[in-house]
């Protein structure tokens, strides 16, 4: 091996591990890489000694609902103390009471598009409203509970049309009580539940609810949502 | 709060987590999470998209800590570079509307949150690739740390740059060498 060549394969390793190839040319250095270990090594030499480039980039705390939604996708939630972890990303969400009360106003002084009486609620019997909301801000749902009806109102805005997956409706429970899986919904119409059994009682003690979406066809544990958590946002009563 | 984690603890983590020992992931996550969002905020100068890359970096370390050799590399490097490529990786896979960051900015997004790694980035490797950088010359240093913080391609810097392609390679590839044998002095 001549000096040049080494030079070349050197410079080469470090152009494909700084990330400045053509696609085409990443592609062929990747498979370079993946066959000769000389090369494959000079990769990982750059990628080390060009890593300390982000040394100096100060960390950045991730929110609160990340963690969760890492869990859930690993299929863990379940076996890692997720109840600290909803709960955790639960009380994160302080704020919406304000947020909470005023699209329940509007909600109320302007029914949805197409309301159907029978469906919208009376003003004076709900008693818990919550207001669901994306990790950007943006509110994904709005929900009422009438605990002594047992009538669940949801009204989505039109952040999850064009998604494929299915919502499902989780109450977070309190004192580390888990999850409850309410079911799937309606995530572009506006819909009523009754809500019966056991389950009435856990919504009106519910701390939190939450939107996960879960591939169609495909029905999670009760205790726990499959796929990511897309949503969330304290009960509060009205 | 996060645990102060050594590179051996961070090495032995990342091992049990390739075993399934979410325990272990978690250690991993509380360790790391902070420094890894830094640097894709970095890059995709959005916090949303940054959490999103987030969730596939956290899932590929939880897929591929089986492969982590901490003889070929550290603990560090490793999740530095898996969060730096998936970062361009999404900056790359579609038209996402991005404000060029001047790198003399690198450092402004940071929140300069506490982060574990503080206790055991290698100081003196930083320094002596910041002294390398800063012996190339001046506009083929300032390419080189563009590319990494910006994942931008030689097309791209030839186009900031007003420069030839073939010109803007021959740059990158002679700085590439300098330093290399600058870090290896």
């Amino acid at each position: 091996m001549t000096a040049s060549n080494d030079d070349d394969r050197i410079a080469r390793a470090g152009e494909y591990a700084l990330r400045v190839l053509s696609p085409a040319e990443e592609a062929a250095a990747r498979a370079e890489a993946a066959r000769d270990p000389v090369f494959g090594a000079e990769v990982d030499r750059w990628n080390d000694q060009l890593s300390h480039m982000a040394d100096g980039i100060a960390p950045v705390q991730p929110s609160a609902s990340l963690w969760p939604r890492i869990l859930a996708a690993t299929g863990g939630a379940a076996n890692d103390n997720a109840v600290t972890f909803w709960r955790r990303w639960a009380i994160g969400s302080t704020g919406l009471l304000a947020a909470s009360l005023a699209a329940v106003a509007i909600m109320i002084a302007t029914p949805a598009p197409a309301p159907d009486p029978a469906t919208t609620p009376v003003a004076g019997s709900i008693t818990r409203v919550a207001t669901l909301k994306l990790d950007n801000g943006v509110t994904a749902l709005t929900l009422a509970y009438d605990s002594a009806t047992g009538e669940l109102y949801l009204a989505p805005t039109r952040e999850m049309e064009g998604d494929t997956r299915i919502p499902h409706l989780w109450l977070v429970l309190p004192n580390e009580g888990g999850v409850q899986l309410v079911g799937a919904i309606d995530g572009h119409d506006t819909s009523r539940h009754n809500l019966e059994g056991v389950i009435v009682g856990q919504a009106t003690e519910a701390i939190a609810v939450a939107v996960s979406m879960e591939e169609p066809g495909h029905t999670p544990n009760p205790d726990r949502p499959d796929g990511p958590v897309v949503a969330e946002g304290e009960f509060q009563p009205l | 709060m996060t645990a102060v984690f050594d590179r051996d603890a961070l090495s032995e983590a990342l091992g049990q987590t390739g075993q399934g020992d979410r325990a272990a992931f978690r250690r991993v996550y509380e360790a790391t999470s902070a420094k890894l969002m830094g640097v894709c905020l970095r890059i995709l100068s959005d916090r949303q998209l940054a959490e999103d890359v987030m969730q596939e970096i956290y899932l590929t370390v939880w897929n591929k800590a089986a492969s982590f050799d901490p003889g070929r590399a550290s603990p560090i490097t490793w999740l530095v570079t898996i969060a730096r490529n998936r970062s361009i990786d999404r900056l790359r896979s579609g038209a996402i509307a991005r404000n060029s960051v001047p790198v003399d900015a690198a450092y402004d997004l940071a929140d300069g949150a506490p982060s574990a790694l503080d206790h055991i980035e290698l100081a003196d490797d930083a320094g002596r690739l910041g002294v390398c950088l800063d012996e190339l010359d001046e506009k083929v240093s300032r390419v080189i740390r563009t590319a990494f913080f910006e994942g931008v391609t030689y097309e791209v810097l030839a186009q900031r740059e007003e420069t030839p392609l073939g010109t803007m390679k021959s740059w990158i590839r002679r700085g590439l060498l300098k330093l290399r044998s600058c870090l290896e002095q």
